[in-house]
């Protein structure tokens, strides 16, 4: 690679990092117009810059405002990447399509949109149904919409149980096996999500990505 | 006019526990608004603000946290901000002894400011201004703007309160413990909010929920190094747990919880209450501890 090829990737991911949303788009074009390949301009700038996000994340650098940054920026620069791939009659390889909401009687939203935006950064499709979503509409939709994953966030003692009623729904019209559940939400917790029949639980939005590619892996492959 | 100052002096100002799972276990429906309840069914309202004033509680909170404009919105009742808040702080008021206080409890909303979020400063002031217009006009002896995760959000409330009455006003944020010490999910210090609070001369300020005591207590040691004004801590009951019975609750009993009363004291907090988890009989037992706590250590 040459090395002034190689800044243009530089510059894009430390966009990225830094959550520089008006720059990471354009950065994205010149890294093209440099004729670099889409496809490694996304693998080698782009993947490793949200991975880098998720990394100073969890070691306490990065909070909230950051990580939605480097998840807005992420987006920026895939939606320039993308379209060059389509009109090259490429297409990126989904990471897996994920039905999301908060489930019925809660209204918080702000720790699923944030799951919903990493992994959307991450490559994951992403059907966002809101808060208070009915624990039927979560089935109705993942099948209408052949999902790979159901994620259930709720912030309340009280709501969590619905976590629950969607996991017994879903075994009791036989597609637990279809669908990979997994959960999380401020009072949530790994044993929890083991009891009441969720397939993975996410502490946070970075695990979050990390349990979804887990469970996808064990799907059997990436969701094509 | 409540002076926190003095009522702080060589003696704790007990608030109260929580409001949310009270009302949850009066029947309030998931999903359903919490403050609806202030009309529709104040005597269930009433009856938490009472058993907290029999338990021990010096001041009551209203129930109002979720009473801002933008919050209620996600209820289409963002129209009735004044008078849900009104009618939460007049619920208060009428069961309010002659040696007791009531707060106006006022929670964020939920919305992030830009550019995190799409809101605008001028749109949150305008959220919280009817919520503190109908607090004020109902009655409440002090504001308390809590579970705070974004200073800037903190601070607008704040300013929406002293642009619509002279109450004195507390400021309680949420933080976390993380590797690198506590922090607030938006990444605010206790530095930068203790400097905040200074600045603007805030009566009293803390944190509330999220932590169990133990791990507050460590934080309000650290706030009591950074400021000497009047300290509020509301930790949670520890952590949520499923019971055998499918409900959930918290991990610490009434009894537990108050053993770490003294402790928290101790790291300087003079303004304790419960968060999340926490009931009636929390509070008693609390009661029991603080008092003469002070004349103990004389």
């Amino acid at each position: 690679m040459k090395p002034e090829l190689n800044k243009h990737l530089q510059d894009l991911s430390q966009a990225i990092i830094q959550g520089l949303v008006d720059e990471a788009g354009p950065l994205a074009e010149k890294a093209l117009t440099e004729e670099l390949p889409p496809l490694q301009v996304i693998e080698q700038a782009c993947v490793p810059a949200i991975e880098e996000v998720g990394r100073l994340w969890e070691a306490g650098d990065y909070f909230l405002p950051e990580l939605i940054a480097g998840a807005e920026a992420m987006k920026a620069a895939m939606a320039v990447l993308q379209e060059a791939l389509k009109s090259s009659g490429q297409s990126l390889k989904s990471a897996g399509r994920v039905v999301i909401g908060t489930v019925e009687g809660d209204i918080h939203d702000i720790g699923k949109n944030l799951v919903a935006s990493m992994l959307r950064a991450s490559g994951f499709e992403v059907i966002d149904l809101g808060a208070d979503v009915k624990v039927e509409k979560f089935v109705e939709v993942a099948a209408s919409e052949e999902a790979d994953i159901i994620a259930l966030s709720a912030l309340l003692t009280t709501t969590m149980l619905n976590q629950k009623k969607v996991v017994e729904l879903l075994v009791s019209r036989g597609l637990k096996d279809k669908f990979t559940v997994m959960v999380g939400g401020a009072p949530v917790t790994e044993k929890f999500a083991r009891e009441i029949g969720a397939d993975g639980y996410g502490e946070s939005a970075v695990q979050a990505v990390s349990v979804a590619r887990k469970l996808m892996a064990r799907r059997g492959g990436n969701h094509d | 006019m409540l002076d926190i100052k003095q009522l702080t002096e060589k003696q704790v100002f007990l608030l109260d526990g929580a409001m949310g799972t009270e009302l949850f276990r009066a029947g309030l429906p998931p999903g359903h608004c919490p403050e609806a309840w202030n009309e529709e069914r104040p005597e269930a309202v009433v009856g938490i603000h009472l058993s907290y004033f029999e338990a021990g509680s010096r001041a009551i909170l209203t129930n109002s946290f979720g009473g801002n404009a933008l919050k209620l919105a996600g209820y289409g009742l963002e129209s009735r901000t004044y008078e849900l808040n009104l009618k939460a702080a007049q619920l208060a008021r009428s069961v309010c002894p002659e040696d007791g206080y009531v707060g106006g409890s006022i929670g964020p909303t939920g919305k992030f400011l830009r550019p995190v979020g799409d809101l605008t400063e001028d749109r949150m002031l305008k959220a919280f201004r009817p919520q503190i217009e109908g607090l004020a006009d109902g009655g409440v002896d002090f504001l308390l703007i809590e579970t705070q995760y974004d200073l800037k959000e903190a601070l607008l409330a704040l300013r929406a309160a002293r642009e619509a009455c002279t109450l004195p006003v507390f400021v309680t944020m949420t933080f976390n413990l993380t590797r690198r010490g506590y922090y607030t999910m938006m990444g605010v210090s206790p530095e930068a909010f203790i400097r905040a609070m200074e600045e603007n001369a805030v009566e009293a300020f803390g944190a509330n929920c999220t932590l169990g005591p133990a791990e507050m207590a460590g934080l309000i040691k650290i706030l009591r190094t950074l400021s000497n004004r009047p300290l509020v801590a509301q930790a949670n009951a520890g952590q949520p747990r499923v019971g055998p019975d499918n409900l959930t609750y918290y991990e610490l009993g009434p009894e537990e919880y108050a053993r770490h009363v003294p402790g928290l004291i101790e790291a300087g907090a003079r303004v304790i209450g419960g968060c999340c988890g926490t009931s009636p009989e929390h509070i008693k037992k609390i009661s029991e501890k603080i008092v003469g706590f002070f004349d103990r250590i004389k």
